[in-house]
């Protein structure tokens, strides 16, 4: 039987369907979600927290990435856990040892009852070819950075169904794209539904998604080659390999500019003042809270953002 | 001619340039910004295009003729470009609207051409931009360090705001007050007042309060330029150099430097002005 797995943060969706049940990514209903948490630290996961707890998602269990992610996500996982949601928790390795991300995969694959359709791997693969080409299109500013991250952080959990999902993809406008500057969003992903619209709207070309190109960027054919590329999820390891992934994407994607996201009470704001030193780029900072429409103070930093970059020698 | 009209959340501004040399300009509270346009002699176009009021309204056809209108004579010298600034930039007549944020960089650039750090201290926000890298802090979320934390301690003793920094330089010891949160400072102004400290110098603590909470946003850096209504404060910006360490430089007029940055603007739209 196919089983509906939340999945709390990237985990490898190829085998979750190589395993014949289908991920959703919980987070994707956060943004346009109007739950008011009732107690919380970082509203991600509050919200989908409570979203599952009150039975508006329909998962059969819970995989909490945990190690190497989120604390925050592991005492809510756990929440949901005592609330009777079977749940796995999985740990990324900080130190990207392969033979603990194989071993870690081994007992995602045991929890999901293990592996039945092994050609899922390849039909994966060829969708995040897919994406990849997609990525690169707006990096050639032939299709819109809304449009391209939509599709991005989709490849979570392919939307529940590949075949349906690839024809999501084919149907994406390739267009060609006016701006006035280049700029990449680093970070965890925006809780606000309209960012990449609202940036747009100020003349700003997003041209690189740290945390939507790993969904990407990682995958592989068996378990060996997965377990080789997810040991390598920039977000789980030490903040200097980030650096560098980070640095290599600014070049490549000839960027203007760098937006850091951060969201309220998210460990990951701490590493502000380490980009800020080791990136070599203009830098705004924004944060966000509750998932909301963009409010009038990140408007006013987007366009200044804009204009500096623009006018400003 | 470029005008640059700021109008911000407490006084509205306008600064007047022509061939690069400022000809005018004037402050007034921000109710009263259409004043602003009446005044000068040189106004004609403006005058008409302040019948316009919101920013939907500049979208309407009419609107769109006036703006026409403007371009057409400005080309034959008469006419000017208004660049608009501020919270209500957009609401306000304008060809073009600027955040404050650029507007106080070109503006400060105009006086001290190799600034290195900008504290604009606004009335309801402050921000902090750093030129040699092209970034900015905005503090807009709560009133410590903001001209509202000032109006509330002035509101509490019953005196103008604008005495403050008088009041300031009479006291011969500071009290220290903790808090740069609104509600807990007037608390604490308080009991300091109780505990026998006078109101000059709660009042000189409530400056170094402010002064902390600014100093806390700024990068470390050799020069600081503070602009802003609230810099007309002597006490508040002999309180932010001490407790910040660097030299403090206030441009010539500060209240009106983004007025003048969003005329600059205007300038760099039509460089022939
Ligand atoms: S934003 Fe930070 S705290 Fe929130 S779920 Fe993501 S990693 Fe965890």
């Amino acid at each position: 039987m196919t089983d509906t797995v939340g999945i709390t943060a990237l985990i490898p969706p190829e085998l979750v369907y190589a395993c014949r049940h289908r991920p959703l990514d919980v987070n994707n209903v956060v943004p346009t979600s109007s739950i008011n948490p009732r107690s919380k630290l970082c509203a991600w996961t509050a919200v989908w927290r409570d979203e599952i707890m009150e039975g508006r998602m329909d998962i059969d269990s819970l995989v909490v990435v945990a190690g190497g992610d989120c604390h925050n996500a592991l005492v809510d996982g756990q929440k949901v856990a005592l609330s009777g949601v079977p749940t796995h928790y999985f740990f990324y390795p900080f130190d990207r040892d392969p033979d603990y991300m194989a071993s870690q995969l081994k007992g995602l694959a045991r929890f999901l009852g293990g592996i039945k359709d092994k050609e899922m791997f390849r039909t994966i693969s060829g969708l995040k070819e897919k994406g990849l080409a997609l990525d690169q299109l707006r990096v050639d500013d032939r299709a819109r950075a809304s449009d391209v991250f939509s599709a991005l952080i989709s490849f979570g959990d392919l939307q529940g169904d590949p075949a349906a999902f690839e024809e999501v993809l084919d149907t994406i406008p390739h267009t060609d794209v006016e701006y006035s500057s280049r700029v990449a969003l680093i970070g965890v992903p925006p809780i606000y539904p309209d960012f990449h619209e609202v940036a747009e709207s100020f003349g700003l070309h997003v041209v690189y998604d740290e945390l939507p190109y790993e969904f990407v960027r990682l995958g592989g054919n068996d378990m060996q080659a997965l377990a080789g590329s997810y040991r390598n999820y920039s977000f789980s390891g030490p903040i200097t390999g980030r650096i560098e992934m980070i640095r290599q994407e600014l070049d490549r994607r000839r960027v203007d500019g760098v937006i850091h996201y951060t969201q309220f009470a998210c460990h990951h704001t701490l590493e502000d003042e380490i980009f800020r030193a080791h990136l070599d780029y203009p830098v705004l900072t924004v944060q966000g809270d509750l998932p909301r429409p963009s409010s009038e103070q990140l408007k006013l930093r987007l366009e200044a953002f804009s204009e500096m970059l623009e006018v400003m020698p | 001619m470029n005008t640059g009209l700021d109008v911000g959340s407490t006084t509205a501004k306008i600064v007047r340039l022509e061939s690069g040399i400022i000809t005018a300009s004037k402050v007034v509270p921000s109710h009263r910004w259409k004043e602003l346009l009446e005044y000068g002699n040189k106004w004609d176009t403006v005058e008409t295009i302040a019948t316009v009021e919101t920013t939907e309204a500049i979208q309407t056809p009419e609107a769109t003729e006036i703006i026409q209108a403007t371009e057409t004579t400005e080309t034959t010298g008469t006419a000017e470009t208004i660049v608009s600034t501020g919270y209500f930039r957009k609401t306000v007549p304008h060809t073009a609207a600027i955040t404050e944020i650029t507007a106080a960089s070109l503006g400060v650039r105009y006086y001290i051409p190799d600034a290195q750090v900008i504290v604009d201290v606004g009335g309801q926000d402050t921000k902090v931009i750093d030129l040699r890298n092209n970034t900015f802090l905005i503090n807009d979320k709560c009133s410590a360090g903001t001209g509202a934390f000032l109006e509330l301690a002035a509101h509490y003793f019953d005196i103008p705001v604008e005495s403050l920094g008088k009041l300031h330089t009479r006291a011969s010891r500071c009290a220290r007050i903790n808090n740069t949160c609104g509600v807990f400072a007037i608390s604490e102004m308080i009991s300091q007042l109780v505990g026998g400290y006078t109101m000059e110098e709660v009042i000189c603590g409530i400056h170094q309060a402010f002064a902390r909470r600014i100093a806390q946003m700024i990068p470390p850096v050799e020069t600081v330029v503070l602009i802003g209504g609230t810099v007309l404060n002597q006490g508040l910006v002999e309180s932010f150099e001490s407790i910040h360490g660097s030299t403090v430089v206030v441009p010539p007029s500060p209240q009106t430097v983004n007025a003048l940055g969003a005329a600059l603007y205007g300038k760099k739209l039509r460089p022939e002005q």
